[in-house]
């Protein structure tokens, strides 16, 4: 039977509870950031280390390389793929690696997936269907951190698939499944820290260029105060202004990694400082999302 | 069947009494509701869409309680707001599925019904179009599409022909005929081009500085205007003035001694006859003699100005800004 288009029909169903609308809200999330070619150079150079990483894997493990090659190569990576190797875990190192690159796609992509909500008033067009603030909050949390985790846990957990297949598989997967567990626990530190601090300033700045010199001062500006201040008092407390080293610290917490004692010691203070940032952030961002007026 | 029916309703922010002891009663149809800037339109609609709970007074909207209902309420309602309210790289089709999605609806049936709704809004031909390169008055017809997705019983439609050209204005108006008329679904119309609602609205709501000036079909309000009528004659209008005054009818302006024509007022089972006899009697002619059809914008000025001398205004003209 052909269908009648021209007169309007009605429609039947049962909706589902509001907290599916962050499912949908992901989506699209990930649809907008796929359709602006400009972060496809991020996207690229992100799979280009996972890529690099991979061949790694797949040179040490498959290939017979000359005298002592075989080494050099891990050395000049800084990998290894064991647990027990404190320094140059390898998962720690490939995942703070892909934390740059997510921390530039992030700087340049908070207008689009939040500032624009704000700035072109599409806020109402969320709030006035089924879901509430709650809903409108956790769904963009959520859909920050699929883009977060799609650039480190995933390819991190394809790694360590990738090692235990070209190698002992299940002796491997088994001896080390520590390094799942830790992936995942450094993957929710940087989901939850960045997908919150992002969320946050973008909702207040709206803009790119202000949000990626807020992005930029926060990272790096103030990690550079926090370095010169430890050169001047020899204080290691003051690293600790430095958000992306205490992210830092926290992943070797998750992986029980630790470059020396005084990181040990500090790792702890950083998991309580960003704790503390990310509930301010957290407050600011329910304060911005409820100052906005669904019916102007 | 009755959509909508609050009593004693009042909201307060801060110092300012936004509706104060609002009671409506409307019945469903096509329901027009203007009012000045200030008035409390913005904060009605937010009561009608369950996104604000009053201070005091209950109710209900759909037959959902307006303190306890909201989610419930919003199933039912399609809102489509007055800012652009575009999320940007989507395409027509994905942006009237995602507001399918953000109701509750399946993925499945939130796309197959985006086609259908966009068939029936004219924008088949354009669904797959980014939402930055729709016209104005394409993303008009967008913002509707998303509002009936999920085929709300009430549709709240906040200023849907702004910043429209006439010819845009005039399709989008004829859209919304045809929708009240082939869906019979309750239309709430908010706008401050009364010609707008002169045209879709049955029932009229006038707000004025928070309260209901006046609530009813046009009809009952044009019935309140029947006893005015506009006259103008030749002869000794001072004689007239007495003799019409001491015949019970009242001046609309009474300072006003020198117009051309004047409005009057007259009392109960004063027919248009009565004027004849008293212009043969005081010795004039009547040259104009002409009932009041009261239009939206003079009902509009009468109701929230208390002011009868305001001019004639143009067809479409807006409401003033407060």
């Amino acid at each position: 039977m052909e269908l009648d288009q021209a007169h309007y029909h009605g429609w039947q169903g049962t909706l589902r509870s509001p907290w599916s609308a962050c499912a949908a809200i992901v989506r699209v999330a990930i649809v907008q950031v796929l359709r602006n070619k400009a972060y496809w150079l991020v996207l690229g150079l992100g799979t280009l280390r996972f890529l690099a990483y991979w061949s790694i894997i797949y040179a040490v493990t498959q290939l017979t390389l000359p005298g002592d090659a075989h080494d050099r190569l891990l050395e000049a990576f800084g990998f290894s793929a064991n647990s027990d190797v404190d320094q140059n875990n390898g998962y720690i190192m490939f995942m703070e690696g892909q934390n740059i690159v997510v921390m530039i796609l992030l700087a340049f992509s908070g207008s689009l997936l939040v500032g624009a909500d704000f700035r072109l008033k599409a806020l109402p067009f969320y709030l006035s269907r089924r879901i509430d603030k709650r809903h409108y909050i956790v769904g963009k949390l959520l859909a920050i951190s699929t883009v977060i985790a799609l650039l480190t846990v995933v390819p991190a957990l394809l790694l360590f698939l990738e090692y235990g297949m070209f190698t002992s598989s299940t002796e491997y997967w088994l001896a080390n499944w520590r390094i799942v567990v830790s992936v995942l626990a450094f993957g929710a530190v940087l989901c939850i820290v960045n997908s919150i601090l992002l969320v946050a300033i973008a909702a207040y700045l709206q803009r790119i260029v202000p949000i990626t010199i807020a992005w930029a001062s926060l990272f790096l500006l103030v990690g550079r105060l926090g370095s010169f201040l430890y050169r001047e008092t020899d204080n290691a407390y003051w690293r600790l202004l430095d958000p992306w080293r205490d992210m830092r610290l926290v992943g070797r917490l998750c992986f029980g990694s630790f470059r020396d004692e005084t990181d040990r010691t500090l790792a702890w203070w950083a998991l309580a400082i960003l704790t503390t940032l990310c509930a301010v952030a957290l407050l600011a961002l329910v304060h911005r999302v409820r100052a906005v007026d669904v019916v102007e | 069947m009755q959509i909508v029916d609050i009593h004693h309703v009042s909201r307060r922010f801060g110092s300012v009494q936004a509706l104060r002891d609002v009671s409506l009663s409307l019945s469903a149809g096509t329901i027009g509701l203007v009012g000045n800037n200030g008035a409390g339109k913005s904060t009605l609609l937010k009561v009608l869409l369950g996104l604000l709970a009053p201070d005091a007074g209950g109710g209900t909207i759909l037959g959902c309680d307006i303190r306890h209902g909201s989610r419930e309420l919003r199933s039912r309602v399609g809102y489509m707001p007055e800012a652009a309210a575009i999320v940007p790289m989507l395409r027509g089709v994905e942006f009237v599925a995602f507001a399918g999605d953000l109701y509750g609806m399946p993925h499945r049936d939130a796309k197959r019904r985006a086609h259908e709704v966009l068939n029936y809004v004219g924008l088949g031909e354009l669904r797959y179009r980014r939402l930055e390169e729709y016209s104005t008055g394409n993303l008009q017809r967008l913002k509707l599409a998303a509002a009936l997705v999920h085929d709300p019983q009430l549709l709240l439609l906040d200023e849907p022909t702004n910043g429209l050209d006439p010819a845009g204005r005039a399709a989008m108006l004829e859209l919304l005929e045809d929708l009240i008329a082939e869906t019979g679904k309750s239309v709430f119309l908010c706008t401050h081009l009364l010609g707008d609602v002169e045209r879709l609205c049955r029932q009229i709501v006038v707000l004025d500085r928070g309260t209901v000036a006046r609530a009813g079909t046009m009809q009952e309000m044009r019935a309140e205007v029947n006893n005015r009528f506009e006259l103008s004659w030749t002869g000794d209008a001072a004689v007239f003035r007495t003799t019409l005054t001491a015949a019970g009818v009242e001046f609309a302006d009474p300072a006003d001694q020198g117009q051309a024509k004047v409005m009057v007022v007259v009392p109960s089972g004063f027919s248009t006859g009565t004027f004849f006899e008293l212009a043969r009697a005081s010795g004039t002619v009547l040259t104009h003699l002409k009932a009041d059809e009261e239009n939206l914008e003079r009902l509009f000025f009468r109701v929230t100005l208390q002011d009868d001398t305001v001019p004639e205004p143009a067809q479409g003209q807006t409401l003033p800004a407060t």
